[in-house]
C-alpha cells in the first residue's frame, strides 16, 4: 500500500475485566504517541454491537487505513472484528489483534503496574506490525465438475453415484475386468440379521452406474499419469492397451484392500485342504465343498503380534463363514479357535446366532498359537483352550486361516502419483485420523472405504457417501477458498534450491524450470517455507518477517534484560495461554508473546535477533507431539530450535535462554508454569 | 420446498455435519438441548490413537461453526414437535431460558465470580467438581455465556445461601431481582445481560430434513458393583478422564477421592457394562482404547504410577488402535486378562482390594490398589425415546435409533427426510461420528 499508514488503536475495557487490572487510559495515552497512529480510545465493551458501529465511525471519520484492536483473544473474537472493519470499508487483513485480557489482565491480577507495561507494549507491537500489514485477500481457485474415482469397488461405486445423482460428471478407473472389487469374491453378505447374495449388490450397483449419464468407467484400466492440483487434475488412464485422457477437478481413493496371502503358515500353498477365508468365500460360493466333515477355522493368523495389528473384520467374517459351513450340511463339525473376538457392536448377536447354529469357540492363549499337525491323511489341529486350561486335538479335513488385510498392490505406485502417504501396511494416510478421515492433507483428494484401513461393506459404504459429500463441496460452490495468509515467492532472488516445495506438507509449491511457484489456494499459511527458505525469498502474507522482527523491536524498545519474547502458535500454545487466562493462573508478567500461525515459521533470525536486541530469554511454543494442525510443523520447529540453540553458543549467548513448549490448547497450567520457570531460570525478578 | 435442514445435537457429529452442510451451501439450524455445542468431546481430556487434546481439536471447529454464515446455533432448544407435509417438516422448538440476554452478554465472567452460591456440577459432582449457579458450561463454551441454573429462581435456594436479600415477599410478586449478586455484576460491567425473568421462547422453522446427532452417553455403574457408590476411590473411567483434563475439576491432577492425595497405583476394571443388572449385550469398543489412553496419560503424568488393566477381550479395533495399545504395553501398564468378581476397602487406607481369577493360570488372585476406575460402555441418551416419538421414527433394540437398512440405505430412517450420524445409531467413537456425518449431511442436503 502506498499511502500512509494511519492507524486507529482501540483499547477494551471489557468491563472490569480489563479496566479493574490495567490502568486502560494510561495504554491509551501511549498509544496516542506512538508513530503513525492518528487515533486512539478505549471503549468499554468493544464487541458490543453499538461499539462496533462506533468503531466502523470512526474509520471513516479519522480516514483509519489500519486498525488495532487490544482486547481478549484472537482465537475466539478475530472473525467479528475482520467483519466489522470489512464493513467498514477497509480490507479486514490491516486489522492487528492485541490480547491484553488472556495475555494480560486476567494473569497478573495482584500486579497493576507491571500489568499495565505490559499490556502498553503489547500495544505498541501490535501498532509496530500494524503499520506495515498490507491488505490481503482470501484466494479463490476454480473448481469444475468432474471427478476421477480410483477404484471400482463397492466404496468406489457407492461414492460415484453420491457424486453422480448430484449431476457431476465421474470417471471411474478399475483394474480388474468388471466392478465389485472383493465384493466379487464373496458369497453372501450379513446385513442385520438378514443376508444376501454378494453378487446382487454388486450387479445392483454397477447396472446404475453404467446407465448413469454422468458416469464413464474404464475397466481393466490404472492411472498412467495425474498431475495438478484440486480443480486442475490431468489424467491419462490406460485401458484396454489404449490411453485416453482427461482432466478431473477432484480425486476419490478407493482403490481397497487385500487378503494377506499366509504362504508356508499351517502347510497353506502346499495342502489344499488349508485356505484362506477368502478362498472359503469362493468355494462356498461355487458349492465346491462336498465331503468336508470337520472344519477348524484359525483367526487372528498374522494378525495381532509385533508387527500388525486387529485385522478389524476377521472374527465378523470367521463367524460369517462357519454359520455359512453348518448351512451347507448340520452334520459338519466347526470349530473356531479364536484369541479375542473382536466382535463389536452389534456384531456380538451374531456369535450368540452361531453359538445356536452348533458352532464350537476355543479361545486360545495369544503366546500359544494352535498347532496342526498331518495324520493319516487327515490334518490334527491342537489347540490349547484358555477358558478349561486343557489341550485338545481337534480332526480337521478343512482349514480355514482367518489373516488379515493390507492395502491394495497399487498403492505404492498411487502414492507416487498424486503425492500422498501412506502407512506400512500399505493404508493410505488421512489428514486427521480423528477429524479429517475422508480428507487428504492437499485439497481435493479424499480417501475411502478399504484404501484407509480395512472395513466391512458397510463401512465402506458411509465412507463412500462421506467421500462424496467432502468432494462435492468445492464442486458445488465452485471454488475453493484459502486464507490470505499464504506464501509469496519473489522469483528474482530464489535460487531454485527446491527445498520449500520439497518441504510443503500441501503440495502448494510446484518446481517448475528449476523455479518454484505458489498455488495459493492450496497454502495453507503455516509459513514452514519462508522460515528455511536459505535466501529468505519467500515472504508471509500477514506474517512477514519484516512484520515480526517490527514486533520483536517494538517488544525490546525498553528495558529488553527483563523480558522473554514468545512466539507461540496460533492453534495450541496460544490457546494454552487463553486458557491460563480463562482459569485465571497467575504467572509473572515477563512475556511478551508474538502469535504466529505455527511454530514452523519461526525463523532462526527472529530468535537471534531477539537475543541480540538484549532479551532475557525466548520461548517457541507449538503444538504438542505427535499432532501439529499443519501436519509436521512442530517436528520441524524443534529441529530448527536445536541447530539455533548451537548457533546461539557459537555466537556467545547462552542456549540455555531459548526454551521451547509444547502443549495442547487445555494446558494453560503448562504454560503458566513454563512461564513461572523461565523467569526462575533466568533469574528474572 | 424449504432449503434449510435441521441438525439435532451439537456434538461433533452435528457440528460436523453441520459445516459440511453449510459448506455445501445450506442453510443449516443446529440444535443442542443444552447450554453450547461440543457434547461430549469437549468435556474429554485426550483422544486416541494421537492423544490429541480433545477441546484443541473440536474447539475450531466450534467457532468455525459459530461464524458461519449458513449456521444458526441454537443451544438450551429442544424439539417439541414436527408435522411433516409432502417434503416439508414443520418443525416447533422452544429455546428454554438461560435466564441470560444472548446478545448482551459476552461471558466475561463477572457474575459467575459474584455468585456466591455453588453446587455439584452434573458431569463432575462425584469427583468433587462444583459448579456455581450461574456459569459457563465449560471455557471454551459456544455461544460464549453463561447460563442461570433455574433452581435458583424463585428463592429456591436460599438456605444454601443463593440469595442474599431479607424479602418479606414472594420473588414472582418483584419479577424482576435487582438485588441478585450476578444482576449487580452485570450492571456494574455496563451490561444488563442476567434477566431472570426470562420466558421460555418458542421457534418455528421449517426444514427440507432432518439430521439426528443427539450423541451417546457413558452406562453409570450400579450402586454397588465393584463398591461403586460404597467405596470413596471407585470411579467411572469417564470421572478419570474429567480427572486428568487440565479443564477439570482437580485442574489435571490424578488424585483420589477420599484424601486428594496423589494416587500410586490405579486398576481399571474393563467391560464393566456387562455386569450391569440390565447389562449391555453389544460391545461399546471404544472402552479398551479409552483404558489404553487414560493409562498411557497417567504415565505421562508421573511415571512412577503404577497401572493394571483387567480385561477379557481386548478391542483394539481400529486404524491405528493396535500400536496405540502396544504403546500402553511399552509404556508400562500391565494387562492382566481376568475378570475381577469382587473388590473390598480398607477402611483405614481406602484402598482396595480387586480379587480376581487370572484367566491365563486359572488362579484366584489379589491386587491392592489406591483408586479402581470402572470402565463403562457407551448407553443411548434418555431422551432418545422422547424423540424417536417427536419425530416418528424407531428405536432398535437397544434403544438407538434404527436404520432402515444398514447396507443398503445405512444412516436412513424408515421416515424420509431423516438422517442418523454418531452416537445416535450405537457406541461409536469420535472419527466414525465424523465420517457418518459427512454421509448423512449429503444425504440431507439432496432431500
Amino acid at each position: 500500500m502506498s499511502e500512509d499508514a494511519r492507524v486507529g488503536v482501540f483499547v477494551c475495557r471489557c468491563g472490569s475485566n480489563i479496566g479493574g487490572f490495567v490502568d486502560v487510559p494510561e495504554v491509551v495515552e501511549c498509544a496516542k504517541a506512538l508513530k503513525d497512529v492518528v487515533f486512539a480510545e478505549e471503549g468499554k465493551w468493544s464487541c458490543s454491537v453499538d461499539y462496533l458501529a462506533h468503531m466502523q465511525e470512526c474509520v471513516k471519520e479519522h480516514n483509519l487505513n489500519r486498525v488495532v484492536i487490544a482486547s481478549c483473544t484472537p482465537r475466539t473474537h478475530e472473525p467479528l472484528f475482520k467483519r466489522t472493519v470489512r464493513e467498514a470499508g477497509l480490507n479486514p487483513y490491516l486489522l492487528e489483534f492485541v490480547s491484553i485480557r488472556e495475555q494480560v489482565s486476567w494473569v497478573h491480577m495482584d500486579d497493576r503496574e507491571a500489568a499495565t507495561e505490559k499490556a502498553k507494549d503489547l500495544v505498541k507491537m501490535g501498532v509496530a506490525k500494524a503499520r506495515l500489514l498490507e491488505e490481503g485477500e482470501e484466494i479463490r481457485l476454480p473448481v469444475k465438475t468432474d471427478s476421477l474415482i480410483i477404484g471400482g469397488g463397492i466404496a468406489g461405486m457407492t461414492a460415484a453415484l453420491s457424486l453422480a445423482d448430484q449431476g457431476f460428471n465421474v470417471t471411474i478407473v478399475e483394474r480388474e475386468a468388471r466392478l465389485g472389487g472383493l465384493l466379487n469374491k464373496i458369497g453372501r453378505v450379513w446385513n442385520n440379521g438378514s443376508e444376501f447374495p454378494a453378487d446382487e449388490l454388486v450387479k445392483a450397483r454397477a447396472e446404475r452406474l453404467y446407465n448413469h449419464p454422468h458416469i464413464k468407467v474404464y475397466t481393466n484400466a490404472a492411472i498412467d499419469t495425474i498431475e495438478g492440483y484440486i480443480g486442475n487434475y490431468k489424467v491419462t488412464v490406460k485401458s484396454n492397451g489404449s490411453i485416453e485422457a482427461f482432466d478431473a477437478s477432484t480425486v476419490i481413493v478407493a482403490t481397497g484392500m487385500q487378503e494377506i496371502e499366509p504362504v508356508g503358515q499351517y502347510g497353506y500353498g502346499d495342502d489344499a485342504r488349508v485356505v484362506t477365508q477368502l478362498d472359503l468365500e469362493g468355494l462356498l460360493k461355487n458349492n465346491a465343498l462336498d465331503n468336508v466333515k470337520d472344519a477348524v477355522v484359525i483367526n487372528c493368523v498374522n494378525s495381532m503380534n509385533e508387527s500388525r495389528g486387529c485385522c478389524n473384520i476377521g472374527c465378523g467374517i470367521s463367524v460369517k463363514n462357519a454359520v455359512a459351513l453348518k448351512g451347507l450340511n448340520q452334520d459338519i463339525h466347526v470349530h473356531i479357535l479364536y484369541r479375542d473376538l473382536c466382535m463389536v457392536k452389534d456384531e456380538r448377536g451374531n456369535v450368540e446366532r452361531a453359538k445356536r447354529a452348533g458352532i464350537k469357540f476355543i479361545r486360545f492363549p495369544d503366546d500359544r498359537y494352535p498347532e496342526v499337525s498331518r495324520e493319516n491323511d487327515r490334518l490334527a489341529v491342537k489347540v490349547y483352550d484358555v477358558l478349561l486350561a486343557r489341550e485338545f486335538s481337534i480332526p480337521a479335513d478343512l482349514l480355514v486361516l482367518t489373516t488379515g488385510f493390507q492395502g491394495d498392490s497399487s498403492v505404492e505406485q498411487i502414492k507416487g502419483q498424486l503425492k500422498v502417504s501412506a502407512n506400512a501396511e500399505g493404508f493410505f494416510q488421512e489428514a486427521h485420523i480423528k477429524l479429517g478421515p475422508l480428507d487428504f492433507p492437499a485439497d481435493g483428494i479424499f480417501l475411502c472405504g478399504g484404501a484407509r484401513s480395512p472395513k466391512n461393506i458397510r463401512e465402506a459404504c458411509e465412507e463412500a457417501i462421506g467421500a462424496g459429500m467432502r468432494a462435492s463441496i468445492p464442486m458445488k460452490r465452485g471454488y475453493i477458498e484459502a486464507e490470505g495468509i499464504v506464501a509469496d515467492i519473489d522469483p528474482g532472488a530464489c535460487n531454485g534450491c527446491g527445498l520449500c516445495a520439497k518441504n510443503c506438507p500441501y503440495g502448494a509449491i510446484r518446481m517448475a524450470d528449476e523455479k518454484p511457484t505458489v498455488v495459493k489456494a492450496l497454502c495453507k499459511g503455516c509459513g514452514l517455507c519462508a522460515a528455511d527458505c536459505p535466501t529468505n525469498t519467500i515472504t508471509i502474507i500477514h506474517y512477514s518477517d519484516e512484520q515480526i522482527l517490527a514486533q520483536i523491536e517494538a517488544a525490546l524498545e525498553e528495558r529488553p534484560e527483563e523480558k522473554i519474547i514468545g512466539f507461540v502458535c496460533h492453534w495450541c500454545c496460544l490457546g494454552a495461554a487463553d486458557m491460563a487466562g480463562v482459569s485465571r493462573l497467575q504467572y509473572p508478567p515477563h512475556g511478551r508473546l508474538i502469535r504466529v500461525m505455527c511454530s514452523a515459521r519461526v525463523a532462526s533470525q527472529f530468535v537471534l535477533s531477539a537475543f541480540e536486541l538484549g532479551a532475557a530469554g525466548v520461548l517457541v511454543g507449538g503444538c504438542e507431539f505427535p499432532t501439529c494442525h499443519y501436519i509436521v510443523g512442530n517436528y520441524k520447529a524443534e529441529n530448527r530450535m536445536e541447530r539455533v540453540k548451537k548457533t546461539l553458543a557459537r555466537k556467545g549467548y547462552d542456549p540455555e535462554r531459548l526454551w521451547v513448549l509444547w502443549c495442547s490448547a487445555a494446558d494453560g497450567p503448562k504454560f503458566a508454569n513454563t512461564m513461572r520457570e523461565m523467569v526462575k531460570r533466568l533469574n528474572l525478578k | 420446498m424449504p432449503e434449510a435442514i435441521l441438525i439435532v445435537g451439537g456434538g461433533v457429529a452435528g457440528i460436523s455435519a453441520a459445516l459440511n452442510a453449510a459448506d455445501y451451501g445450506s442453510k443449516v439450524y443446529l440444535l443442542d438441548d443444552t447450554a453450547s455445542i461440543g457434547g461430549m468431546m469437549a468435556r474429554l481430556d485426550k483422544t486416541f490413537p494421537t492423544n490429541d487434546c480433545s477441546i484443541c481439536i473440536e474447539s475450531p471447529l466450534m467457532y468455525e461453526a459459530d461464524n458461519h454464515p449458513n449456521i444458526e446455533i441454537l443451544t438450551n432448544t429442544e424439539i417439541r414437535r414436527v408435522n411433516k407435509t409432502n417434503s416439508t417438516f414443520t418443525v416447533r422448538l422452544v429455546k428454554k431460558a438461560k435466564y441470560i440476554d444472548e446478545e448482551k452478554c459476552t461471558g466475561c465472567g463477572a457474575c459467575v465470580e459474584a455468585c456466591p452460591a455453588s453446587v455439584p456440577d452434573e458431569l463432575d459432582g462425584k469427583i468433587g467438581g462444583m459448579r456455581k449457579l450461574i456459569s459457563m458450561a465449560f471455557p471454551q463454551a459456544v455461544p460464549s455465556v453463561s447460563v442461570v441454573d433455574p433452581r435458583c429462581r424463585y428463592g429456591k435456594m436460599r438456605e444454601q445461601h443463593a440469595c442474599i436479600g431479607e424479602c418479606v415477599v414472594d420473588c414472582s410478586q418483584c419479577r424482576e431481582c435487582p438485588i441478585a449478586l450476578c444482576v449487580k455484576a452485570c450492571k456494574e460491567e455496563g451490561k444488563d445481560a442476567v434477566v431472570l425473568w426470562q420466558a421460555d421462547k418458542r421457534i418455528d422453522i421449517e426444514v427440507k430434513s432432518i439430521i439426528v446427532a443427539t450423541g451417546i452417553r457413558p452406562a453409570e455403574p450400579d450402586t454397588g458393583l465393584y463398591g461403586y457408590d460404597i467405596f470413596e476411590n471407585v470411579i467411572t473411567n469417564i470421572q478419570f478422564e474429567r480427572l486428568m483434563n487440565a479443564g477439570g475439576p482437580t485442574g489435571g491432577q490424578i488424585i483420589r477421592p477420599s484424601d486428594k492425595n496423589h494416587v500410586k497405583k490405579i486398576a481399571w476394571i474393563q467391560c464393566v457394562g456387562r455386569g450391569l443388572k440390565e447389562g449391555l449385550p453389544y460391545c461399546s469398543k471404544v472402552c479398551c482404547m479409552i483404558a489404553a489412553k487414560q493409562t498411557i496419560i497417567t504415565k505421562e503424568h508421573d511415571r512412577s504410577v503404577e497401572t493394571v488393566i483387567f480385561h477379557n477381550d481386548l478391542k483394539a479395533y481400529g486404524k491405528g488402535f493396535w500400536e496405540f495399545y502396544r504403546k500402553a504395553l511399552q509404556s508400562g501398564v500391565r494387562y492382566i486378562k481376568g475378570r475381577p468378581f469382587d473388590v473390598f476397602e480398607d477402611p483405614g487406607t481406602k484402598n482396595l482390594t480387586v480379587r480376581y481369577e487370572d484367566l491365563d493360570t486359572g488362579e484366584i488372585q489379589e491386587e491392592e490398589v489406591e483408586l479402581l476406575v470402572l470402565s463403562m460402555g457407551l448407553v443411548p441418551n434418555d431422551r432418545n425415546k422422547r424423540l424417536a416419538k417427536v419425530l416418528g421414527i424407531e428405536l432398535n433394540e437397544h434403544g438407538f435409533f434404527r436404520e432402515k437398512g444398514t447396507l443398503l440405505a445405512p444412516l436412513e430412517t424408515s421416515v424420509e427426510g431423516i438422517y442418523l450420524c454418531g452416537g445416535a445409531t450405537g457406541p461409536i467413537d469420535i472419527s466414525e461420528s465424523v465420517i457418518q456425518a459427512s454421509a448423512a449431511s449429503l444425504k440431507a442436503v439432496l432431500k
